[in-house]
């Protein structure tokens, strides 16, 4: 805006530039430097992947031997099985409710700002608070499996958290009632969004509210979509903070996922060169995601200018 | 010139007051200070640590103790950065194989000379102490000594079972869990779901079974006997303890659960002995539980030892050095080393100090007797399950398929045996 107002009253140039140093500083100087700080210590990590680093990085060249072993251990091919399961389910998951979510509240209901404040809610809360809330609840000698037997039905049996089968999934429900809220959010700003005439027009046309929904308003959803498929993928992928609190992994080592074993080698056994093996591993699981959204972006962008 | 010779005077001045302390060390008026790091915060860990300080500070000492809560390696992340960044705490919790590993990355000091002045070489274990000089000097002082395998009976438990004896073998011990079954104490076995609690689980086995066989296949990692009958014969019985336990504990810390086991619903506890510290810490009574060592099939208590331990790193600072020499002393003398234990429920590292008196429990004089005893039927083996045994990476590759087994009830003892062995090669 502020270009467009500069060479509107004709400016020279140079005194633009000098007003407008602020900006630059602003914007350039932090990006600059967190750049600096991610891409220096990619690199880094990267390099102590090829050593023979345990307790403190030391120099020296070992190929490929960090990461056959990381592969071949057992503590990765779980976690690994467990992300694709974790990170589809999760992500389906949280999308339809946060849709769902918004689409009810889309319907100028009342009380709408403390329904979606309360939907919102969970997002503040730290995923650590949120682990540890759900690992009381899923607890079956405490939490709701108890609840219901004292309630009479004593045959009720819920004990996911402890069954090394099903103990992922209470991972899945406790990262969905933590980040369904960010969905919503975002779609209702995309429901509010779309032209009221478009809907009128659907409306005289003749098309109920579900089929107005179905064909009308969802398929203009779909940018959103992707940008929420994205975000909660690369969430999926660095979760880390939610497992720790809920499940630590366990029982036994059902629910690890690839963050926990990058702690575990670099933190808890010493084995630095391993465990930045298993970060640049995830880091490339994330840039199979990231990679074809950017270039999803870049098209989407082209596409943009040329029309 | 008048600049310049601002700019001299401000040198010579600030060249005086660097010397300054140099000169009152030379006067020896320095005043002891010690930075420590440690993962002793609370509870009875932190109780005794904090009465350690004031007995430092009695002494004329400046103490800065930084506790960081949590398992020993949350400790360790903080140690590594500070030695990374050249400024290593005078002292700090390490312990086992660790404080060998460790001392290879930062320069430690030399206490050969305050060690042989309070004539201590003589009173610590040998095994013990040839964990605090691994290249034959004294770089580290153990301060206090833990068996992770003694039983702790819960009286009221025993009470239901009608039983009034502790077990000997691991035979009594599952004739005792099954008559604890029967008469309504519902986990016979009590538990916390940590890692560390399912390796303890594991080196109870073996030790009790036998301890030779621990000694070769778990200390020294052989390939024969880490494949062998008595190993497989350990995760049987560990399979048994499994299912007396109660599955619901999920991941809990074994201290969530201690009320149940005084009420007598959980009923035997294979734990070290800082359970008696964290049950008295807890308000729970003596008489409230009974602690035996560990089950041990030849009948000859068998001690699976771990031992906390202070290393000292070098530091130039005049005052950090008289600190260390101070805590040095400290932690070699029985009065300290009494006190400490009998806040935190350990026994002392020196072998010379009576436990007969007031303020030692029942427990404790078991231990120390029990320590005595193993030593001299060589039935006194390191821990696996708190890092004695082994470096973190091999501890913990072998842990990962102990936790796994406990929790998987369809892994069966010899595909377990396969596991342990595979373990163990991956992380070599």
């Amino acid at each position: 805006m502020t270009s467009a107002a500069s060479t509107a009253t004709g400016r020279p140039a140079t005194s633009a530039m000098v007003r407008r140093l602020p900006e630059y500083l602003m914007i350039w100087v932090p990006l600059l430097l967190s750049a600096a700080h991610l891409i220096s210590f990619s690199i880094w990590t990267i390099w102590i992947s090829f050593t023979p680093s345990t307790l403190v990085p030391v120099a020296g060249w070992v190929g490929l031997r960090n990461y056959n072993a990381v592969l071949a251990s057992r503590n990765w091919q779980i976690a690994f099985d467990n992300l694709l399961l974790f990170g589809i389910a999760f992500v389906l998951l949280s999308l339809t409710t946060g849709l769902l979510l918004a689409i009810l509240l889309d319907q100028r209901i009342r009380g709408e700002n403390v329904l979606r404040t309360i939907f919102l809610y969970p997002l503040a809360v730290s995923f650590v608070v949120t682990g540890t809330v759900w690992s009381w609840l899923l607890n079956p000698g405490i939490g709701i499996e108890k609840l219901v037997h004292d309630l009479g039905w004593t045959t009720f049996h819920f004990d996911w958290l402890v069954n090394r089968d099903m103990a992922i999934w209470t991972i899945v429900i406790a990262a969905i009632w933590q980040s369904s809220g960010f969905a919503m959010a975002l779609f209702l700003a995309g429901l509010r969004s779309v032209d009221s005439d478009i809907i009128k027009a659907a409306q005289i046309d003749g098309a109920g509210p579900i089929r107005t929904y179905w064909r009308v308003i969802l398929p203009t959803l779909w940018p959103i979509t992707i940008t929420v498929v994205v975000v909660q993928l690369q969430f999926a992928i660095s979760a880390f903070d939610l497992v720790r609190a809920l499940t630590n992994g366990g029982p036994g080592i059902a629910t690890q996922l690839p963050a926990l074993v990058v702690y575990d080698l670099m933190f808890q056994r010493s084995q630095l060169g391993r465990g930045a093996a298993a970060a640049v591993l995830m880091l490339l699981i994330l840039l199979a995601v990231l990679l074809p959204y950017a270039a999803w972006r870049y098209v989407r962008g082209r596409q943009a200018a040329h029309a | 010139m008048p600049i310049t010779t601002t700019r001299r005077r401000l040198l010579a001045g600030s060249a005086a007051a660097l010397a300054l302390p140099a000169f009152v060390r030379a006067q020896g008026a320095v005043k002891p200070r010690l930075t420590a790091i440690s993962q002793w915060s609370a509870g009875s860990d932190g109780a005794a640590i904090t009465a350690l300080g004031k007995k430092f500070e009695e002494k004329g000492g400046v103490g800065q103790h930084s506790p960081v809560p949590g398992f020993t390696t949350e400790m360790m992340n903080k140690l590594r950065a500070q030695i990374i960044a050249g400024d290593p705490p005078a002292c700090s919790q390490l312990k086992g194989p660790e404080i060998a590993a460790w001392s290879k990355i930062a320069p430690t000091v030399d206490l050969d000379a305050v060690v042989a002045a309070a004539d201590y070489e003589k009173v610590v274990a040998p095994d013990l102490a040839k964990l605090h000089k691994p290249t034959g000097k004294w770089i580290a002082l153990p301060l206090q000594i833990y068996s992770t395998n003694m039983l702790f009976l819960s009286k009221r438990a025993l009470d239901k079972a009608k039983a009034d004896k502790p077990p000997v073998t691991w035979a009594d011990f599952n004739a005792l869990a099954e008559k604890m079954k029967t008469n309504g104490v519902t986990s016979p076995v009590g538990t916390g779901g940590t890692r560390a609690d399912d390796g303890q689980k594991f080196e109870a086995s073996l030790a009790g079974i036998s301890p030779a066989v621990y000694r070769s296949a778990i200390m020294n990692l052989d390939k024969k006997a880490l494949e062998g009958p008595e190993v497989k014969a350990a995760f049987a019985q560990m399979r048994k303890l499994t299912e007396w336990m109660d599955p619901n504990v999920g991941a809990q810390p074994y201290a969530t659960n201690l009320k149940r086991f005084i009420d007598g619903d959980m009923g035997m506890l294979i734990m070290g002995g800082w359970a008696q510290g964290v049950l008295k810490n807890a308000g729970f009574r003596l008489d409230d539980f009974i602690i035996a060592p560990g089950p041990s099939d030849n009948g000859k208590p068998v001690f699976l030892l771990n031992a906390d331990a202070f290393i000292f790193w070098q530091r130039k600072e005049a005052d950090l050095q008289a600190g260390q020499m101070l805590m040095a002393q400290l932690v070699m003398d029985p009065a300290i080393q009494t006190m400490y234990s009998q806040i935190t429920g350990s026994i002392p590292v020196r072998t010379d100090v009576d436990l007969s008196g007031e303020g030692w429990s029942d427990g404790q004089r078991t231990t120390a007797a029990a320590l005595k005893n193993a030593m001299g039927n060589n039935q006194a083996v390191l821990s696996l399950a708190h890092n004695m045994a082994q470096e973190n990476g091999l501890t913990a590759a072998m842990i990962d398929v102990f936790t796994e087994y406990a929790k998987n009830k369809t892994i069966k003892p010899e595909e377990a045996v396969a596991r342990l062995a595979d373990a163990v090669e991956g992380a070599r």
